[in-house]
C-alpha cells in the first residue's frame, strides 16, 4: 500500500501544487461523471441540443428563399456557440463550488491534500467534457437544416467556435462561481448581461476583454466573410479587428488558462469554511 | 508533539471565535468540551487548516497547519455537519474521498473497504446515502475519517443524534482506535461521551481555554468551588437551619417536604457532620448525593470562575 508522494525535500511547492492536483484530478472527474448521469440532467442537454436545429427549422420553413450562407453562419454561431454553449457551462461551471458550500460536502474535500484545486480543476473538466458534445451535435445537426455547398467547412468552423466558447466560457463561469459563491448565479448572469452581451457589442478597447469578441472574430475569419464586410463597409472591421485567427485562439486559450489560474490562487487563499454558522 | 498553539485568536469580523488560546498536547486521546459556541468547531478548523488564525501560530504534528497537504495526508476529520451526496453508496464516497488522499484506484477500494468494515457498514454500503439512518450515515462520515488511517483522528460531535445503540457502537470503535495507540481530538458539549474515552480534557467557553488536564488535576483546581449536594432527611427545615449556623453551607434550598438542596465548598466536613448527626439520631438521613459530579461540574465551576463570580 503506497501514496504517490508529491513531497519533494527540495520543497518545489509549485511543481508539487501541479503533481499532486492533476495526480487527484481523474478521480473528480470519474466521481462526477457518474453522479451526472441523471434523467433531469440528461433530458435537459437533450432540450438544449435540439434547441437551434428545432429553431432554424421553424426559421427556414418561414423563409422565401433560402437565406445566404452568411446569415446562415451567423444564426448557427448564435444559437450553438453562444446561447447552448454558454448556457449549458453556466449551469455546470457556475455553481461548482456554491453546491458544495451550500450541501456542506465541501469540508470533506478541503481536508484533503490537493483536494480543493483537484476538485476545482476535475469539475471543469466534466463542465466542458458534457458542454462540448451537446454543443458539437447541436452545431452538426443546425448546419444540415439548411442546404449549402460545404456542410463540412461549416461544420468544422462552428465545431471549433463551439469547442472554444466551451473551454473559455466554462473557465469564466467558474472563475465567477468562486469570486462570488454566495450569489454566483446571479453574478454569472449580471456579468454575461453587462460584458458579453452589452460590452462585447461596444466597438473600444473593452469589447478586446471579452470572449464574445474574439469567438466574433473568428467566426469571420474562418468563414472569410472580412473581406466582403470590408468592401461593403469598412465600419464593420471595427467590430472584428484585424488581428489573425491563431492570436484570437491564443489570447482566447490564454484567457481561458488565467481564468482558471485566478480562480485556483483565489481558492488556495481564501477561507471557505462556514465555522461561526456551523458551531455547535 | 501533536498540537501546539500559541497565543491563537481567530476573529470571525468584530466576532471572536477563539480567544488567546496557548496550549500543546503529546500524542494521545484529548477531549475538547465545551457548550455550543464555545469556538469548538473553530478550534478544528484551524488545526485542520481550514482557517488560518489571525494572531498567534498553530501546528499539528510539528507541522504548520494552514493547506498543508503533508498534514492533511496524516489526519482524518469529522466534522459536525453532515453534508454527505445522497446520491452515491458509502462504498463510492468513501472510495472518492480515499483516492483523494492520494491513493490509487484499487487502493482505495480496498482501504474504503476496510474502513466499512470497521463501522460495520459492509451490508449496507452500496445502498445510496440517502437510504441511511442516522446512526448508519454517521458510521459512514467515520468511515471517510479514518479509511486513509491517519495518525490524528478528530471528531466534531461524532454522538450528535445518534441513539443509545449507535452512541455505543460508536464509543466502542473509538476506544478501539484509541487502544491501538493512535491519536483522537473529540470535541462534544455532552460530557459523559467523553469522559468514557479519555481523561484528558480542554475546556472552552467563549472562545477562551478555561482549563486543561485531567478530571484530577481539574478537581484539584476546583477543590475550593462550592457544589451542590442533595440530602433527604426527615427534618429539612430544621438541618437547613442549623447548617447555615455552623456556616458549611453558602446556600440552602427547600425542595419538596423530605429534599434539602445545598451548595458547599466543605464537602468533607458536611459529610462528617452529617454523619455525626445521625450517629446521634438528630436527623434520619436517607439519601445523600452529589448532584453534579460530573465533568459538568467542573464545567460550570470553571465558567465561574472564569466570570469572576467565584
Amino acid at each position: 500500500m503506497s501514496v504517490v508522494d508529491t513531497r519533494s525535500p527540495s520543497g518545489n511547492a509549485v511543481f508539487n501544487l501541479l503533481a499532486g492536483t492533476i495526480q487527484r484530478i481523474p478521480p473528480v472527474v470519474w466521481f462526477e461523471w457518474r453522479r451526472a448521469f441523471t434523467v433531469s440532467r440528461m433530458a435537459w442537454m437533450l432540450s438544449l441540443m435540439a434547441f437551434p436545429p428545432g429553431l432554424l427549422l421553424l426559421v427556414q420553413m418561414a423563409a422565401r428563399n433560402d437565406p445566404r450562407v452568411e446569415v446562415i453562419s451567423i444564426l448557427i454561431f448564435i444559437l450553438c456557440a453562444c446561447v447552448v454553449c454558454m448556457m449549458s457551462v453556466f449551469l455546470w461551471a457556475t455553481p461548482v463550488l456554491s453546491s458544495e458550500l451550500e450541501g456542506r460536502s465541501w469540508v470533506y474535500l478541503a481536508v484533503r491534500p490537493y483536494g480543493p484545486m483537484a476538485v476545482l480543476i476535475g469539475k471543469y473538466i466534466v463542465a466542458v467534457s458534457w458542454a462540448i458534445p451537446v454543443g458539437l451535435v447541436s452545431a452538426t445537426l443546425s448546419v444540415f437544416v439548411f442546404p449549402t455547398e460545404e456542410p463540412a467547412h461549416l461544420i468544422a468552423v462552428h465545431g471549433g467556435l463551439v469547442l472554444l466558447s466551451c473551454l473559455a466560457y466554462s473557465a469564466l463561469f467558474l472563475l465567477i462561481g468562486v469570486i462570488a459563491p454566495k450569489k454566483c448565479m446571479v453574478a454569472g448572469i449580471i456579468y454575461t448581461i453587462i460584458f458579453e452581451v452589452a460590452f462585447a457589442m461596444i466597438p473600444a478597447a473593452v469589447n478586446m476583454l471579452t470572449v464574445q469578441y474574439r469567438l466574433r472574430c473568428l467566426l469571420i475569419r474562418w468563414m472569410e466573410f472580412d473581406k466582403a464586410l470590408a468592401e461593403r463597409n469598412p465600419v464593420f472591421l471595427s467590430y472584428f479587428g484585424d488581428e489573425s485567427s491563431a492570436w484570437h485562439v491564443g489570447v482566447l486559450l490564454g484567457m481561458t488558462l488565467g481564468y482558471l489560474i485566478a480562480a485556483g490562487i483565489i481558492l488556495r487563499y481564501r477561507e471557505f469554511t462556514a465555522a461561526i454558522e456551523t458551531e455547535s | 508533539m501533536l498540537l501546539e498553539l500559541k497565543n491563537v485568536t481567530r476573529l470571525y469580523g468584530t466576532v471572536i471565535g477563539v480567544n488567546d488560546v496557548t496550549l500543546s498536547l503529546a500524542a494521545g486521546a484529548h477531549g475538547l468540551l465545551g457548550p455550543n459556541g464555545a469556538g469548538k468547531t473553530t478550534l478544528l478548523n484551524l488545526i485542520t487548516g481550514q482557517l488560518s488564525p489571525t494572531i498567534g501560530s498553530v501546528r499539528v504534528l510539528g507541522m504548520g497547519s494552514r493547506s498543508n497537504p503533508n498534514l492533511l495526508r496524516r489526519i482524518g476529520y469529522l466534522p459536525s455537519t453532515e453534508g454527505m451526496y445522497a446520491d452515491v453508496s458509502a462504498l463510492e464516497w468513501v472510495t472518492y474521498l480515499t483516492r483523494l488522499q492520494g491513493f490509487n484506484a484499487y487502493e482505495a477500494n480496498g482501504l474504503a473497504l476496510q474502513a466499512l468494515e470497521r463501522v460495520d457498514l459492509m451490508e449496507h454500503m452500496h445502498r445510496n446515502i440517502s437510504t441511511y439512518s442516522r446512526g448508519m450515515r454517521q458510521r459512514t462520515r467515520l468511515a471517510q475519517a479514518i479509511a486513509h488511517n491517519p495518525d490524528l483522528l478528530i471528531l466534531d460531535e461524532p454522538f450528535s443524534g445518534l441513539d443509545p445503540i449507535a452512541r455505543h457502537s460508536m464509543t466502542s470503535l473509538l476506544e478501539g482506535w484509541i487502544a491501538e495507540g493512535r491519536s483522537l481530538i473529540i470535541a462534544s458539549h455532552v460530557l459523559h461521551e467523553i469522559e468514557s474515552l479519555t481523561r484528558s480534557f480542554l475546556l472552552l467557553g467563549s472562545g477562551r481555554l478555561l482549563a486543561s488536564g485531567s478530571t484530577d488535576d481539574m478537581n484539584e483546581l476546583l477543590a475550593d468551588v462550592p457544589s451542590e449536594v442533595r440530602i433527604r432527611v426527615n427534618k429539612p427545615r430544621e438541618l437547613a437551619a442549623e447548617l447555615l449556623r455552623v456556616g458549611l453551607v453558602d446556600a440552602v434550598k427547600l425542595i419538596g417536604t423530605e429534599d434539602l438542596s445545598v451548595s458547599t465548598a466543605l464537602s468533607a466536613q458536611l459529610g462528617r457532620f452529617l454523619g455525626k448527626a445521625v450517629t446521634e439520631g438528630e436527623y434520619a438521613v436517607s439519601e445523600l448525593h452529589a448532584v453534579d459530579d460530573s465533568l459538568q461540574n467542573v464545567f460550570n465551576s470553571l465558567m465561574k470562575i472564569h466570570r469572576g463570580s467565584v
